[in-house]
């Protein structure tokens, strides 16, 4: 039986397709009430005056909160890269737009809207810091995990000013929101001094501690479900405020309440990628070879906590290059806190260093192929350590091989369509393997099927089905056989479904409960008279179709079900517990990939269709196919998104956000994607990762493909867009 | 997102619906597709009282054809003008203003009446119907009146509608050497840029040629220098093409954006009229 | 309060409405259809369509009354879990869905699409879904599950029509 990396049907796919896969907001509770969330208008000040009357007085309406009458809660975060503070209508204090400045509950939704509607703020405004460019910075102690956020390797000053070629340029990255199609939503419910919360998170576990430290009670008594969540992207990484509001209201009106944002909510409180601005500075030789590298970055922050968009990372360790220098600065702002958006740091450094890499091949007079090839970095330099695996040339070829490379004709603005400019780009991509302890709990039952839980979250990755086939495997019977559940903090604890890190971690733990009840169900039979194989050696075993035989003799066997029917339980259950291992110390751990772009740019409107994407990726041992094709997929569509598309706007003079909903901000959409449009997995055998031998696949698509794309834009134009996204306006 | 409260009616005569408009008056809105109004009433920008539903009003839909005259009644669908072989035939210009506009869910909800009644800068059909010199009709409480669409139209969101009248329908000779063609907003996929062109031919030039555009300004204009300009122009002659088609813009306010500047949206209106002058003479 | 009628998935319902009732809160709080999910609430991203007198509609774009006398389909209605619809398969079978939020507004719209053409090219196809927004899968797969979808429903013209979806005398 070879189960994974089969490339099955998704497990979730028939409820999802029946509509009956349940969301946060869809939880059905008795005496549910409706929360509405009450924005700021402006960016930053103090609440002068609330007036709630006529909204408490409004039919239906049961508990407005404001900062007069909220109760106590913890406004700070305590620990964890995910935490953050939140504003939770403690105090008066208007740090951005959009920030919660009252809740309503009511009895139905309409009336909680109409409520909020009355309730009366005035402001005593200040003067909002709102340019990055402008505002005065630091340096963090950390720019990302332990990472120093000024990083020197060598001396990049002297390498550069020696150097025969030299590239040194600004690009900028916008805010972007990672709108996902589900809008985050919270069902919170009280009894006691135990809460309940239906929630759409990528970590159950970080939105119980969460809401334990706000509310100062243990986390035992904070239960936190999880089942299905409709997209995150990091927005959902973290517990926000709208999760502690939702619990709060829900205490304050001993009633379950009900949370859901609305779309331009979802430019308000829960996070976003933000804006950069990026030096990268190139020294190199003649044949193109790198001396050294500079890689400045500067991002923004809110003027309440911090988060370090952590864009010079792959810096340090992309190519092969003596010197190299990072730093790190942000900015706070009167802006909500930024977070973690697909490939935090990866997805906007890498147009940086790409887009540099690129200009760097037309100096010197090379193929951008051949360029990056020439640095390519046979060992991580800057942990100066081996990787566990790398097959970056392999995706580089196979990638040109797919993409047909060998047709683009060297000279910008040099190949035609009949009206249309031709242009062709490329861009390598990489990303950190990251892993987290996680445990899972396997059952095996009379009946033959396992029932398999872990604390983690399936943000459509594709999580049930692949834990699925990794407990099938291991135990050794179907698929069908094998009930996956998730998304439950009663549940053996995992990461946040986050940093690609979800399969890694939670997958191996699956991996050693399903091999320890395996090996305990092979005891059972071992041990048992009854048995026919009673006596017999454990190593002589082998299991497949939930039949336990004798290698040499195939005949000579027993069934989990006739096992368990005959343990007295009738079931066993195994935990399994994986952590990371010293190989973080011994190895280098990353996923690389390839991206090629093909545009067809309209010259007199300067409107740019990418025609052609092909992505080559080696991320390790692929454990299905399919669900892995897709995220690959998805995130080469994110790339073409931010080099094309996305952008949160905000008025300078107001420090109000101008686009907050989908008829403003730009998601891509059907005819966006290139109609020659595919990810090649590229094989990868890595025995010193992890034991699975897996890599993360879901943040890797996005990185290097803005920067391909807008490559493919220069070769086409001879025009080079350093700020994103690239409009058509850049172009005429 | 809810609108407030309201209440509802759903007449089943012309002359009903004005009995509530009168009773109404100014807290009242007439309600077609509402493709327009339900999103503006759900953001709370629109606060009727009293929401009119035309859909029970018999006689409003449906596109004739009658002595080179073409007749759409105001509740019929884009998803209707943009199916319609007649039209196709008849006014390429509407067909493809149908077709290039919102969504298969929007057509199958939105009207024509309903689009051109809103007066919405960004309207699709406003272009179609300057430069298909059209007439509308409208019903009112006395009677019914034409009037032309170049006069119907005055500002951002103001028609010379009253607010005790009805758009019922529009009329326009048949204009088989028309196209629209159109820069839509990425995201809404409402009209930047879009230009409507109507051309009669006099062998390979063109002998007269009606042009309107929505998006640019706060309100659809016919781009009459344009017009003047293109008469006797071979529009296979590229050069004479755009320099007829050049300044289509001029003395037009033009509308800026994020998504599309001053600047540009000029310079793209005068490459849309070209472009909608050349797909009219393959017509 | 105003009283309508309403067939959903071809059960008759007759419910007090406020006008100010969007179709899609009808169907999700008052029905609890919840396979109908919201979005964005400015009819950008399709996630709420449903089939009204079988063609695609937004449904937060609708108010219940308006809908009044009408027949409804929703995600439910076009198959269930032991009697899938071909489309609702070829969505799972070609991985066209991920996340799965946005997933019963492309069922929904794909059938519509098929019921003007049943045999589109793929620009054909990203046109006729170009009203529903997913964030999750590039689009790819989804365009190739309504072609997998179109080809086996020609194959099998008897079966599931939208016709067929549609209770005796609902359409208008």
């Amino acid at each position: 039986m070879n189960l994974v990396g089969a490339p099955i049907d998704r497990v979730d796919g028939r409820r999802k397709i029946t509509g009956t896969a349940r969301y946060a907001a869809e939880t059905p509770l008795p005496g549910l009430t409706y929360a509405v969330m009450v924005e700021s208008t402006i960016p930053a000040g103090t609440i002068a005056a609330v007036d709630a009357a006529a909204a408490t007085r409004a039919s239906g309406v049961i508990a407005v909160l404001t900062y007069e009458n909220a109760p106590k809660v913890e406004q700070h975060k305590v620990a964890g890269m995910t935490d953050r503070n939140l504003p939770l209508l403690q105090d008066r204090i208007v740090r951005y737009d959009r920030q919660p400045v009252a809740v309503v509950v009511a009895d139905t939704f309409e009336r909680a809207t109409d409520a909020a509607s009355l309730v009366r703020i005035r402001y005593d405004t200040s003067v909002p810091a709102l340019s990055l460019a402008h505002g005065s910075g630091y340096h963090p102690e950390h720019s990302h995990g332990d990472e120093p956020s000024v990083y020197e390797r060598g001396n990049v000053d002297a390498a550069f000013a020696g150097a025969d070629v030299k590239i040194d340029r600004t690009y900028t990255t916008p805010v972007e929101h990672h709108n996902p199609m589900e809008p985050h939503a919270t069902v919170a419910t009280w009894d006691g001094d135990v809460l309940t919360v239906y929630d759409a998170t990528q970590g159950v576990f970080g939105t119980r501690s969460r809401l334990a430290v706000a509310f100062g009670i243990p986390p035992a008594n904070v239960r936190v479900v999880c089942p299905f969540v409709g997209g995150g992207f990091g927005s959902k990484g973290s517990a926000w405020a709208h999760t502690v509001l939702a619990a709060m209201a829900a205490r304050a009106v001993k009633r379950p309440v009900k949370l859901v944002l609305a779309r331009p909510q979802m430019f308000g409180s829960v996070g976003y990628r933000p804006a950069t601005i990026q030096r990268v500075t190139l020294g190199a030789k003649r044949d193109g070879t790198l001396v050294s590298t500079l890689h400045e970055v500067r991002s923004q922050t809110s003027i309440f906590d911090e988060f370090v968009e952590p864009s010079a990372e792959l810096t340090k360790m992309l190519y092969a290059v003596p010197n190299v220098r990072t730093i790190n600065t942000v900015v706070p702002l009167n802006a909500a806190t930024p977070t973690f958006m697909r490939a935090p740091g990866e997805s906007s450094g890498s147009f940086a260093l790409e887009s540099a890499m690129d200009e760097l091949a037309y100096a010197v007079g090379l193929d951008p192929l051949e360029v990056r090839l020439r640095n390519h970095a046979d060992s991580d330099p800057s942990k100066q350590l081996p990787f566990s695996s790398k097959s970056l040339r392999e995706c580089y070829s196979v990638g040109a091989e797919r993409f047909g490379w060998s047709r683009r004709v060297p000279r910008a603005r040099s190949m035609r369509d009949g009206g249309l400019l031709v242009g062709m780009g490329v861009a390598s991509a990489t990303y950190p393997t990251n892993r987290s302890a996680a445990s899972a709990l396997v059952r095996l039952s009379s009946d033959g099927t396992a029932h398999v839980f872990a604390g983690t979250q399936d943000l459509g990755t594709g999580a049930y089905t692949v834990f699925s086939q990794v407990a099938a495997e291991e135990l050794g019977i179907p698929v069908s056989s094998v009930r996956f559940e998730l998304g439950d903090t009663n549940f053996p604890m995992g990461p946040v479904s986050g940093g690609s890190q979800t399969t890694a971690s939670v997958g191996n733990a699956v991996s050693v409960a399903a091999r320890s009840a395996r090996d305990r169900a092979i005891g059972l039979a071992l041990g048992d008279p009854q048995s026919s194989l009673h006596g017999h050696d454990a190593d002589a075993i082998d299991v497949r179709d939930g039949r336990i035989f004798l290698r040499d003799r195939p005949d000579v066997g027993d069934t989990y079900a006739a096992i368990l029917g005959r343990h007295p339980q009738g079931e066993i259950e195994e935990r399994g517990d994986a952590r990371p291992g010293d190989e973080k110390t011994a190895f280098s751990m990353h996923a690389f990939g390839a991206q090629f772009a093909e545009v067809r740019v309209d010259p007199e409107l300067g409107t740019v269709r990418v025609v052609k994407m092909v992505g080559a990726f080696a991320s390790g041992r692929i454990l299905n196919a399919k669900t892995a094709r897709s995220q690959y997929l998805g995130g080469m569509v994110w790339g073409l998104s931010m080099a094309l598309h996305e952008i949160t706007r905000t008025d300078a003079r107001s420090g109000r956000i101008m686009n907050a909903n989908l008829a403003d901000y730009l998601v891509p959409v059907n005819k966006d994607v290139p109609s020659d449009f595919e990810a090649y997995i590229v094989p990868e055998d890595d025995p010193n990762v992890n034991p699975l031998g897996v890599k993360g696949i879901g943040e890797i698509g996005i990185v290097g493909a803005a920067a391909a794309i807008a490559n493919a834009v220069y070769h086409a134009t001879g025009t080079r867009v350093r700020d994103l996204p690239i409009q058509p306006e850049k172009l005429v | 997102m809810i609108p407030t409260k309201f209440e509802y009616a759903k007449p089943s005569s012309l002359d009903e619906a004005f009995a509530l408009l009168a009773e109404h008056g100014p807290d009242a809105k007439l309600l077609a597709g509402g493709h327009s109004l339900i999103p503006m009433m759900k953001l709370r920008l629109a606060e009727p009282e009293m929401l009119i539903d035309l859909a029970g009003i018999p006689g409003l839909t449906g596109i004739t054809v009658r002595d080179g005259r073409v007749s759409i009644g105001a509740m019929t669908k884009h998803a209707t003008l943009a199916a319609s072989e007649e039209l196709r035939q008849h006014a390429p210009v509407l067909f493809e203003a149908a077709n290039a506009l919102g969504d298969p869910q929007v057509r199958n909800r939105g009207t024509i009446g309903g689009a051109l009644a809103n007066g919405d800068p960004g309207c699709d059909y406003a272009a179609v119907m300057l430069a298909l010199d059209a007439t509308f009709t409208v019903a009112g409480k006395g009677g019914t009146r034409e009037e032309a669409a170049s006069s119907f139209m005055v500002g951002m969101f103001e028609t010379t509608l009253s607010p005790e009248e009805v758009l019922v329908g529009v009329s326009f000779a048949a204009a088989p050497a028309s196209a629209y063609v159109k820069y839509a907003h990425p995201a809404s996929g409402y009209p930047l840029v879009g230009a409507a062109v109507v051309l009669s031919m006099n062998g390979d030039a063109i002998s007269e040629a009606r042009v309107g555009v929505t998006g640019v300004g706060d309100h659809a204009f016919r781009a009459g220098s344009v017009e003047k300009a293109l008469a006797g122009v071979r529009p296979s002659d590229r050069t004479a093409l755009e320099g007829a088609c050049a300044g289509s813009a001029a003395g037009v306010d033009v509308r800026s954006e994020p998504a599309a500047g001053a600047g540009y949206r000029s310079a793209m209106c005068d490459v849309y009229v070209s472009r909608a002058v050349l797909a009219a003479t393959r017509g | 309060m105003p009283q309508i009628e309403i067939d959903v998935n071809g059960a008759h319902h007759s419910v007090p409405v406020e006008p100010r009732l969007l179709l899609v809160h009808l169907l999700r709080d008052k029905l609890e259809l919840t396979g109908t999910h919201v979005g964005c609430d400015t009819s950008s991203c399709g996630a709420c369509t449903v089939l009204l007198n079988g063609e695609s509609v937004k449904s937060c774009t609708m108010f219940a009354v308006q809908a009044d006398g009408s027949a409804v389909i929703t995600i439910e209605g076009i198959g269930a879990s032991d009697a899938l619809h071909p489309m609702q398969e070829a969505f799972w079978k070609m991985h066209g869905l991920q996340c799965g939020y946005c997933t019963p507004g492309m069922i929904v719209s794909a059938v519509d699409l098929l019921r003007r053409n049943p045999d589109p090219s793929d620009d054909e196809i990203r046109a006729g879904i170009e009203g529903n927004l997913c964030r999750c899968t590039g689009y790819e797969n989804i365009i190739r599950a309504v072609r997998s979808a179109a080809a086996a429903l020609r194959n099998d013209e008897s079966r599931h029509s939208v016709a067929e979806l549609l209770p005796v005398g609902g359409s208008n």
